[in-house]
């Protein structure tokens, strides 16, 4: 029981640090939490259904797909919310990601809710899905691709961020705007780039989580309260803090819900978000900024 | 001619419509009148602490469901008198937003807004678990009102009485904005360190912003109990607040009336558009978006620009707007 729940908390906790990855990535270099970062990933899993599922194309086609997608959805974001608000206060910001966050729920309604039997629509797994036996513990195979999926894209990310060009240029901006503007980085693409690069990370987790569970317009927002519980435990602004703490929000999640009651699943980041904020607000490993200004 | 479109002109043409309403209109259309008055109680009080304190908080649709649930399962259960039961509701309601205010005034900005969604979500996560108080999500039915010697038809009864709740509390409202506490409130929005250094008691005035809110949100709560005759979950998830924060920014945040011009005119859409979810959130959505990028002072910046009789007393100068 104990070694199936936290297979199956890691197994989550790696889409949660996935997601948190694209909300810090984009809090890092512009200030602003992107409240519509759980509908580009929901939109993300919806593109990929459509390839996938309606027009039957492979599934790592579809996945490309959606990675696509997801992130010229983050560019449109960017264009449309971010950038004529650059110098807007935090407020103005917050409801305005909000608003675009309801406006692509109701598109992504529009095309693929509402059928017969509800919203939720069922993403068939890409591999087997029969669980096979590891170490005496019951396994997914959907699991193990999550798991490594999650692995792939965190690598992946963590050697564009470190290594080329660009991830150079969003970690000059993000730790401070106007020189990287004065040493000659285009500040502006930056930010477009980090907008769409947040997005299509989201994007892939979506398409590794969509067989696990079901994928509807509404799984966005409960994805981004994982996302937010695992940056604020994590220490708001650190990758590494978001990283782990997705893992940890999804093994606290899967312990709470196995031991203590099942609804508690649902509710536990939610109270991890409140904890941590009123008790520690600057998370687990984060750096000592305990307010906005 | 402009003169006639004044703001006094206009309150009390919306005062006569209102009054006038009930003996002519048809059971729905004084529904969506009821729902039209309540939602301007919601939006003032959202006002206050979005608009005014500038707190971005997103606890207010759930205190209008604590409210709403206190006053409908007191109804139910005790069968108490429904006037008693929604001054228990707000009681109720105001006494959260007080626990709300709490450990949220040590926080601000985003990890304001951060907490108050969990508080938000996680409230809805108890009205929908705690099966045996709240009747879980298929909700409850409030039992019928009755409004006797005054009227035999509980609609009227409860449209009448949330009539007189906003003629009472949006002039109190628009009074506490003008006194002290809206002047402190407006001087914590535009800085808190400039406020502090004024002698601005910060914590308490925004703990009172809270308090105030709340009151308003219970009490709306409660109306809506009544109105609605049902209770669910869902009448409080995050669409609500949605529905609520276009309403005040469509209208104009940092403007009582604005918020009132918001509330009347978004009821229509929300009524039109209801058997479509996905077009209520585009639209609502739409709106949010729309009104923070082009009219960022919404609508009544526009009717301050356009017609005389409009100023209010602690608005956003011309270039914030």
């Amino acid at each position: 029981m104990f070694a199936y729940l936290i297979a199956s908390g890691i197994s989550t906790g790696a889409l949660y640090a996935m997601v948190a990855i694209g909300l810090v990535l984009v809090y890092r270099s512009t200030g602003h939490i992107n409240f519509s970062h759980g509908e580009l990933f929901m939109f993300g899993g919806f593109i990929a259904y459509t390839f996938f599922v309606i027009l039957g194309m492979p599934y790592f086609v579809s996945l490309a797909v959606a990675v696509i997608g997801g992130f010229l959805l983050g560019v449109l974001c960017d264009r449309t919310v971010y950038r004529p608000l650059i110098k807007a206060p935090a407020l103005t910001m917050v409801l305005a990601t909000v608003g675009f966050s309801f406006l692509i729920k109701g598109v992504a309604r529009f095309f693929w809710g509402a059928r017969e039997g509800g919203d939720y629509v069922a993403f068939p797994a890409a591999v087997d899905p029969a669980p096979i036996p590891i170490g005496g513990i019951m396994v997914f195979p959907q699991q193990l691709l999550v798991l490594g999926g999650a692995f792939f894209f965190v690598v992946v990310f963590t050697i564009f961020f470190r290594r080329t060009r660009w991830g150079k240029m969003m970690q000059a901006t993000a730790e401070n705007a106007t020189a990287a503007f004065l040493s000659g980085i285009r500040v502006e693409r930056v930010y477009t780039m980090t907008w769409g690069t947040g997005a299509c990370i989201a994007s892939a987790a979506a398409v590794l989580m969509a067989p696990l569970t079901l994928l509807s317009p509404d799984v966005g927002f409960n994805l981004l309260l994982r996302a937010f519980a695992a940056t604020v435990l994590g220490g708001l602004g650190s990758m590494p803090g978001a990283i782990i703490g997705g893992f940890l929000v999804g093994i606290i999640e899967s312990l709470a819900g196995g031991y203590l009651h099942t609804g508690l699943q649902e509710v536990s980041a939610f109270i991890i978000i409140i904890v941590v904020l009123v008790f520690r607000p600057s998370g687990l490993f984060g750096i000592h900024k305990l307010r906005e200004t | 001619m402009r003169r006639l479109f004044s703001r006094r002109n206009v309150v009390a043409a919306g005062l006569v419509f209102f009054a006038v309403l009930p003996f002519v209109a048809n059971p729905y259309v004084i529904f969506i009148g009821n729902l039209a008055l309540m939602y301007i109680l919601l939006s003032v009080g959202l006002n206050m602490l979005l608009g005014y304190a500038g707190q971005l908080a997103f606890a207010h649709a759930a205190l209008f469901g604590v409210g709403a649930y206190t006053t409908g399962l007191l109804k139910l259960e005790l069968d108490l008198h429904y006037g008693l039961a929604l001054v228990a509701g707000v009681g109720l309601a105001t006494v959260t937003g007080l626990a709300v205010a709490m450990p949220a005034l040590r926080l601000r900005g985003l990890y304001l807004a951060l907490a108050t969604v969990a508080f938000a979500q996680a409230t809805l996560w108890v009205f929908t678990h705690w099966n045996s108080v709240t009747y879980g999500g298929a909700g409850f039915r409030v039992p019928p009102l009755d409004f006797e010697p005054f009227t035999p038809r509980p609609d009227i009864g409860v449209y009448a009485l949330t009539y007189v709740i906003v003629l009472a509390s949006v002039p109190l409202g628009w009074n506490l904005l003008r006194s002290r506490v809206g002047r402190a409130w407006v001087a914590i929005r535009e800085s808190e360190v400039a406020a502090e250094s004024l002698g601005i008691d910060i914590t308490r005035y925004k703990a009172i912003a809270y308090v105030v809110s709340a009151m308003y949100a219970g009490t709306a709560g409660g109306l809506f109990a009544g109105m609605l005759g049902i209770v669910t979950p869902e009448s409080f998830d995050l669409f609500q607040v949605i529905v609520h924060f276009c309403m005040v920014i469509v209208g104009g945040l940092g403007s009582i009336w604005g918020g009132v011009i918001g509330a009347v005119g978004l009821v229509g859409l929300q009524e039109v558009l209801r058997a479509f979810r996905h077009l209520q959130e585009i639209a609502f959505g739409g709106l949010i978006l729309f009104t923070v990028l082009v009219i960022p002072g919404g609508a009544v910046s526009l009717l301050k620009r356009y017609l005389p009789g409009w100023k209010e007393p602690l608005r956003r100068t011309e270039h914030d707007e």
